[in-house]
């Protein structure tokens, strides 16, 4: 029983691998595209859920760190000639340190202070990113398409002896990358350094009279997080072929904490749901009605009916269901 | 434990091995160009239906309302135009996947009318190396209109900003004698294009700037620029500024209680609706008798009330956009583009390719668009492909905007 139930997720994870796996024969190319950024927002969901979900806080400002990572991609290739796989690690890296740095001051604020402070980051970025005109290309961005370090943008790639166009191709670099960034996030909030987190969020000061320095692991909550956000940026950088300051907007960062609250906040698996909602939402919201201003209406009275169907995101909903299955 | 992640793991790389080998290779070409059918053509639109800058948006419904009328009178060689119309709320990124959508699963013909400097700078390569023709791009950048070797595939249509900037300067150096300006400008490319184009137009004048203010387009207000501006000592105010800005440019210096003799603005932000709120009612003396440059028929300009062309806008409007602002003139901006790329694909001939109609917008010499002023021309050739390069001065009177002097000419590339 007991061995059967630590196995469950396991065998879960394996049935998501291959559906990933085999989807693109049966979707689009274009669809394919579509897809790749669900994996884009996951990745960055899995990181911002490992500091808002698990460890209690607030960040407003996760645009800033993708925009961080995008922009190290694309300055490496462009600049540095480094091949676009090569960079995503490196963004990861990069966005990570300056996440890690952003949490010593940000042990000072907790609650809605910290979600300002976030904020705050993410509302000045775009003007940070234009203020380096010479580093960072300015409000006119940097442009990826057609650039050697790019793979398939123009001609396919082979990989594993099958031709793969870029679509097709984003679509795998991406999921590999998120779950493989699942798996990683998961290993992380089952073990120790997980209890800490959750032990912080629930209460400081019972955390830190049963020993968890709060100090290290917000400090470590707010690094890892952001080196997610960096990897995503990174992708999303990769996927777009293209970054300039508008591409990271407020809005972005808002939408990824949508994403972590549709999904489940502390949860894993609801993070899925949680990142089709965020890219498809804009996407169908569109389809019910073009006049001005009503995708955006159409938009928020979904979000609005979810939370109130869902309170507890999707992670909530398998809950629920598990719960009903078993009286 | 650590057996049970290495089997996880390994099951994944499994899977994906196979999934890789059962990804269909790329997508086949046919003989003729996608978006074409005997009694259709397939056009596609980014535009910002959502967000900031949805104002804009009356740009693809004014072109969308003209195709239709197109189409009621038996279209173009026999083909209907249809227009794909996808939101991309101002957002590049959103752009680029906007364009995908439409290049690559709604297979338009090309891309027309996409709005937005930035927005149209993110497709520009990835359009270029796909051959479709990017069509009349909505944005006064030099760079739609001068890159022509690098990106064949990409055309203008509105007088470049460095253009309206220079005629705006030269306007100065030819009538003003000594003056002293003093200029707002947007921190970014349009700003900097605007400023420079007039920094051209008072070159080996008695015209001097004395001071220039940037501000950034995410600023929440322009109060402490209009404040420096005022402590210049200048008597002329130029305003290179998007349409919000703009508005607060004009009532800061009105509240600073700054009069200068002349206010200039550029044609973005000098709608007559943008000029009506800055004007305060009318109390705002810094608006009154501001100069701009105007290249279309502007709805609320009495001199077009009986014109032919715009009692033809207007009904055009009213059939199929009645819900619509008609004084709006970015619905005339939209028209104008329609009935440009109505006038290319007729030239374009019945047996229609993305490389035969971007030879034909390469080489115009189309006269008669009833949408821009009388006289206007759109005219390319090699190297040049920005359609529209002259342009009108006017001047802002009671409420309304009213043209004088011939036409300007400006040739950027």
């Amino acid at each position: 029983m007991s061995r059967s139930r630590a196995l469950a997720p396991v065998v879960a994870f394996v049935v998501l691998a291959v559906v990933v796996a085999v989807l693109p024969s049966f979707v689009s190319a274009f669809r394919a595209q579509q897809l790749a950024y669900v994996a884009i927002y996951l990745v960055a969901l899995l990181g911002l859920n490992i500091l808002t979900g698990y460890t209690g806080q607030i960040s407003l400002g996760h645009g800033a760190f993708m925009a961080i990572g995008g922009y190290t991609t694309a300055i490496l290739m462009t600049d540095h000639g480094v091949k676009d796989v090569w960079t995503i690690p490196l963004a990861g890296l990069v966005a990570g340190i300056v996440g890690f740095l952003f949490g010593i001051p940000a042990l000072r604020l907790s609650g809605l202070y910290l979600a300002l402070a976030t904020f705050a980051v993410a509302v000045s970025m775009p003007a940070v990113i234009k203020r380096f005109e010479g580093f960072t290309g300015g409000g006119g961005g940097i442009n990826l398409f057609g650039v050697p370090e790019l793979t398939a943008s123009l001609t396919p790639v082979t990989v594993l002896g099958r031709e793969l166009t870029f679509n097709d191709w984003i679509y795998y670099l991406c999921w590999t990358i998120a779950l493989v960034g699942y798996v990683v996030a998961w290993l992380l909030v089952r073990g120790r350094t997980g209890r800490a987190f959750r032990a912080v969020r629930d209460s400081e000061s019972a955390a830190q009279s049963a020993g968890v320095s709060l100090a290290s692991y917000k400090t470590l909550a707010f690094g890892v997080s952001a080196a997610y956000a960096g990897v995503a940026g990174s992708l999303f950088a990769i996927a777009t072929t293209f970054v300039n300051p508008d591409t990271f907007p407020v809005a972005l960062s808002i939408l990824l904490l949508v994403g972590v609250v549709v999904g489940g906040l502390g949860s894993l698996a609801g993070l899925i749901a949680g990142a089709v909602f965020i890219q498809f939402l804009p996407i169908w919201s569109q389809e019910v009605s073009k006049s001005p201003g009503a995708p955006a209406v159409v938009s928020g009275v979904v979000l609005i009916a979810l939370m109130f169907v869902l309170p507890m995101g999707f992670a909530g909903l398998v809950d629920r269901l598990r719960a009903l299955t078993k009286r | 434990m650590s057996r049970k992640i290495a089997f996880a793991l390994s099951a994944l790389v499994l899977t994906f091995a196979t999934g890789v080998t059962a990804a269909f290779a790329g997508p086949t070409r046919g003989s003729t160009d996608p978006g074409v059918t005997s009694t259709s053509i397939l056009l596609g639109t980014t535009s910002p239906l959502s967000g900031v800058a949805s104002a804009y948006a009356s740009v693809a419904r004014g072109a969308d309302a003209y195709f239709k009328y197109v189409n009621g009178r038996g279209g173009v060689n026999g083909r209907k135009i249809l227009d794909t119309i996808v939101d991309d709320a101002y957002n590049p990124a959103l752009t680029v996947q906007a364009t995908r959508q439409l290049v690559e699963q709604d297979k338009v013909f090309a891309v027309f009318n996409g709005l937005g400097t930035e927005q149209n700078l993110a497709v520009r390569d990835y359009l270029n190396a796909q051959k479709v023709p990017q069509l009349f791009a909505a944005s006064g950048a030099t760079a739609f209109g001068s890159e022509t070797a690098k990106y064949p595939y990409t055309i203008g249509l509105q007088p470049s900003y460095q253009a309206e900037g220079w005629v705006l300067g030269k306007y100065l150096a030819r009538t003003q004698g000594a003056t002293k300006v003093a200029v707002l400008f947007q921190n970014d490319d349009y700003g900097a294009d605007l400023l420079n184009g007039f920094k051209k137009g008072i070159e080996r004048s008695r015209v001097r700037i004395a001071a220039a203010q940037p501000y950034e387009v995410t600023a929440s207000d322009v109060q402490a620029q209009i404040a420096k501006l005022r402590s210049s000592g200048a008597n002329v105010f130029a305003v290179f500024a998007t349409p919000k800005f703009a508005i607060q440019a004009y009532v800061y210096a009105n509240k600073l209680g700054w009069k200068p003799k002349l206010s200039l603005t550029n044609a973005v932000s000098s709608a007559s609706n943008v000029m009506q709120l800055a004007s305060e009612g009318g109390t705002n003396k810094v608006v009154e008798g501001s100069v701009s440059i105007v290249f279309l028929k502007d709805p609320t300009d009495p001199s077009w009330k009986n014109d032919a062309a715009m009692r033809l806008y207007r009904s055009i409007m009213k059939r199929y956009a009645p819900s619509a602002n008609v004084d709006d003139v970015y619905h005339v901006y939209g028209m104008a583009a329609a009935w440009t790329a109505v006038e290319a694909l007729r030239r374009a001939g019945k047996d229609l390719t993305r490389d035969g109609l971007v030879k034909v917008v390469a080489n115009m010499n189309f006269t008669g668009n009833p949408f821009l002023l009388p006289g206007i021309g759109l005219r390319t050739g090699p190297g040049d492909h920005f359609p529209i390069e002259q342009m009108v001065l006017q001047r802002w009177h009671k409420g309304t905007w009213k043209s004088f002097g011939g036409i300007w000419g400006y040739r950027t590339a």
